[in-house]
C-alpha cells in the first residue's frame, strides 16, 4: 500500500532541548494510524513539524512524497489541532463558509447546512462561534476538518473533553471519512478507541519509537497486554 | 488575482466593514470635519468684511472710473507699474479695477506673499474702501449694486516679481498626505489586531493549512487598503460637497480659487501612498506576527506611528527652499521616509531622482518587510508567546 506519509530520521531541538532525538515511520493511505505517547513525549511537535509549522532540526516530513504546503498539494489534508480556535466573533456559518471556500468547496452553504444538521446544531447557525459552548465548537471545528474529503485527517486529540454520546458522534463521523478513504493520523489517550479503530500505531517513549506496527504486533511484542497496560508500563513511574 | 487570495481578501473586507466601530471611525472624521468647516463658515460670515489699517499702503488702478478722483489711494498707475509697486514694497496691497467692471464684476488683486497662508482677507478690502468710496457719489442703491457680489482675482508674487501660489499648488498634494495619515492611524492598528488575532484565538493553526501565510498576510493588507478606499471616499464626498455648497462664501471661493492643480505633485503623491501604505501596513502586520496577544501588539502601534508622522514636527525645515541633513535624513530613514517624501514633493522640493530613490527604498523595504513578516508568521503561527529569533533559522542540513 502506497505511504501517504513518511517520516525520516527526524530531530526536533528547542534550543538545549531535544523533543525528538531520531524519529522515523510512515503511514498509509487508507489506514487509521494511532500516535500514542505521554504528554510533552513530542506527538504534536511531530505533527506541526510534518504540517510545516517547525523547521525540523534534522531529518524529512513528507505528505504524498514532498514538504507539505497548503496551496500546493495533490493531497487534501485535514488538520484538527489540539489548540481549538476559529473567529469567535464571526457566525457559526460564517465561518463553515470561510473554511469551505478555501478548501474549495462548490457549495459551502450547503455542506454548512447539512453537516449543522448532522450534528444537531443548524439552530445555531447564525450565532456568533464564541456564544457555543466548547464542545460545540469542538464540533464545528471537526466540520472544518472534513469538509472537502480529506485523503489525510490529522486529528489532536480529538475527543478531548467531549461525554460520551457526543464522543460516540464524533467517532461515527472520523469513521465516515475513513470509509471514503482518507488515511487518519490520531493522538489520543483513549487507548480503547486505539485497540477499537487503528490499524497501527507508534508508541513515542524518549523522543523515539518505543513501539511500532499494527495493534496485534504491538501488543505480541508486549506479552499480549492491552495498549493500555503496555502504556502504564512503558511510562510507569513518570510523572507525566 | 489569485483565487485563495481572493477569498481571503474578501473574507477580511467583509468581517471589519459589517463592524459598527468601523463605520463609526469611518464617519466621525467626515463629521468632524463637516462640522469643523461648519463653524469656520459660520464665524467667517460674522467677519466677512476685514477692517481697513491706515498704516496699510494701498494702492488702486481705477480704469471703470467708479472711484472718486480724489481718494487717495486711487493712482494713474497701469497694472504693471501697480504690480511693481507690491514688489517694490511701495505698496502693500494693489487693486486692479478693469474697465469693464460693470459688467464682469472682476477686480484684481495684487500682494507679496510667499508664504503659505490660506485665509488672507485682505483681497476683500476692495468691498470696505469700495463702499466707503462710493457712498459720497453714488445712492444707496447703486452703491449695493456695485458692491455686490463681485469676485476678487488673488495674486500673490514673490519678492522676485513673480507669480507664487506654493499654497495653491500644494494643497491637493497635502490632502494625499493626510488621508496617509488617516490610513495608518485608522487601519495599521485594525490590521495588527487582525493578525494577532490569529494567533490569540487558536486560528493560525488551523487556517495555515487550508492556505499559505503568504496569501493570508496579504489578503489582510488588500482588504486594509479596499477599506482605505472607503474611508477615503467618506472623506472626500462631504468635503467636495461642502465645497460646492458653500462655494460662494468668500472663504471657501478664496480655497477655490487658490487650488491650483500641480499634476507632477499629486502622481508623485499618490504613487508614494500606495506603496507608503504597503510599508507601513508590513511594518505593523510583522508586529502582529511577533507579538502573542491584542494587548502586547497595542503598546508597539505608537511608536511605529510616531516614527509615520515624525517628520511634521519638523514642518518649518521641510517647508524652506533649501532642504537641511534633518530633512535628508528623515527623507530615507524607513518609517519616516513615506511622510517626508511626501511632504518634500507636497512643497516642490522633492527632486526626480531623490523621489526616485525614495520611492525604491519604499518598494525594497515593502517587499522585504512583508516577505519577512510572512516567514514569521508561518513559523510563530503557534508560538504563542513572543517570537524568538531561533523560530526563524534555517534547518541545520
Amino acid at each position: 500500500m502506497k505511504n501517504i506519509v513518511e517520516i525520516k530520521n527526524f530531530r526536533m531541538d528547542f534550543g538545549n532541548k531535544t523533543i525528538i532525538k531520531d524519529l522515523s515511520f510512515d503511514v498509509r493511505a487508507g489506514e487509521i494510524f494511532g500516535f500514542l505517547g505521554a504528554n510533552g513525549s513530542g506527538k504534536t511537535t511531530t505533527l506541526r513539524a510534518l504540517l510545516g509549522f517547525y523547521t525540523p532540526t534534522s531529518g524529512e516530513l513528507l505528505i504524498d512524497g514532498k514538504p507539505y504546503d497548503a496551496e500546493d498539494t495533490n493531497v487534501a489534508v485535514g488538520y484538527l489541532p489540539e489548540e481549538r480556535g476559529l473567529y469567535r466573533k464571526e457566525t457559526v456559518m460564517d465561518n463553515l463558509i470561510y473554511f469551505g471556500e478555501l478548501k474549495g468547496l462548490k457549495d459551502p452553504r450547503g455542506w454548512a447546512e447539512k453537516y449543522l444538521k448532522r450534528v444537531k446544531l443548524e439552530d445555531k447557525a447564525d450565532l456568533k462561534l464564541e456564544k457555543l459552548s466548547g464542545g460545540q465548537q469542538q464540533k464545528i471545528q471537526l466540520g472544518v476538518t472534513i469538509m472537502n474529503n480529506p485523503k489525510l485527517l490529522i486529528l489532536d486529540e480529538p475527543t478531548k473533553g467531549f461525554d460520551p454520546m457526543n464522543r460516540r458522534l464524533l467517532m461515527e463521523i472520523i469513521e465516515e471519512a475513513h470509509q471514503k478513504g482518507a488515511a487518519i493520523i490520531m493522538i489520543t489517550h483513549y487507548m480503547d478507541e486505539v485497540e477499537k479503530l487503528c490499524d497501527r500505531a507508534i508508541l513515542l517513549k524518549d523522543g523515539k519509537a518505543h513501539a511500532y506496527g499494527t495493534i496485534s504486533e504491538i501488543k505480541k511484542a508486549h506479552n499480549g497486554k492491552s495498549l493500555e497496560q503496555i502504556f502504564i508500563d512503558v511510562y510507569g513511574g513518570e510523572d507525566e | 488575482m489569485n483565487k485563495t487570495l481572493w477569498i481571503v481578501t474578501k473574507f477580511e473586507f467583509i468581517r471589519q466593514v459589517k463592524k459598527p466601530s468601523f463605520w463609526a471611525t469611518i464617519l466621525l472624521i467626515p463629521a468632524m470635519v463637516i462640522g469643523v468647516f461648519a463653524i469656520s463658515m459660520l464665524a467667517g460670515g460674522k467677519a466677512a468684511e476685514p477692517t481697513l489699517d491706515e498704516n496699510t499702503k494701498i494702492v488702486i488702478t481705477d480704469e471703470a472710473g467708479i472711484m472718486p478722483k480724489e481718494n487717495p489711494m486711487v493712482a494713474k498707475v497701469s497694472k504693471d507699474e501697480g504690480r511693481k509697486k507690491v514688489v517694490d514694497g511701495e505698496a502693500d496691497l494693489y487693486f486692479y479695477i478693469p474697465a469693464d467692471f460693470k459688467d464682469t464684476k472682476k477686480v484684481e488683486f495684487f500682494h507679496v506673499s510667499e508664504g503659505l497662508e490660506l485665509f488672507n482677507m485682505d483681497g476683500q478690502l476692495i468691498k470696505v474702501i469700495l463702499k466707503q468710496a462710493l457712498s459720497s457719489k453714488y445712492s444707496d442703491i447703486e452703491v449695493a449694486a456695485l458692491t455686490g457680489d463681485f469676485e476678487v482675482t488673488d495674486n500673490k508674487l514673490t519678492k522676485t516679481g513673480a507669480e507664487s501660489n506654493a499654497l495653491g499648488k500644494a494643497i491637493i498634494p497635502g490632502v494625499i498626505l493626510v488621508l496617509f495619515f488617516f490610513f495608518v492611524t485608522l487601519f495599521g492598528g485594525r490590521l495588527l489586531m487582525t493578525v494577532v488575532e490569529e494567533k490569540e484565538n487558536r486560528i493560525s493553526e488551523m487556517i495555515l493549512t487550508s492556505v499559505s501565510a503568504k496569501h493570508l498576510i496579504i489578503g489582510k493588507i488588500i482588504s486594509m487598503m479596499m477599506l482605505g478606499v472607503i474611508q477615503m471616499l467618506a472623506l472626500i464626498i462631504p468635503l467636495a460637497a461642502a465645497l460646492v455648497i458653500y462655494r460662494d462664501n468668500p472663504m471657501v471661493s478664496q480655497i477655490l480659487s487658490t487650488i491650483e492643480i500641480d499634476p507632477l505633485a499629486i502622481t508623485e503623491n499618490i504613487i508614494l501612498f500606495i506603496f507608503s501604505a504597503f510599508l507601513t501596513t508590513g511594518f505593523l502586520t510583522y508586529i502582529g506576527a511577533i507579538t502573542p496577544t491584542a494587548k502586547d501588539a497595542s503598546q508597539f502601534i505608537g511608536p511605529v506611528i510616531i516614527g509615520v508622522v515624525f517628520p511634521l514636527y519638523f514642518m518649518s525645515s521641510f517647508m524652506a527652499t533649501e532642504p537641511n541633513g534633518l530633512v535628508y535624513f528623515l527623507t530615507y530613514f524607513p518609517l519616516s521616509a513615506p511622510t517626508a517624501l511626501m511632504l518634500r514633493s507636497t512643497f516642490g522640493t522633492l527632486t526626480t531622482p531623490e523621489l526616485i530613490i525614495g520611492l525604491a527604498e519604499i518598494i525594497i523595504l515593502s517587499v522585504i518587510v512583508i516577505r519577512f513578516t510572512v516567514r514569521t508568521f508561518q513559523k510563530n503561527a503557534i508560538n504563542f508567546g513572543f517570537a524568538k529569533p531561533k523560530l526563524l533559522t534555517r534547518s541545520k542540513k
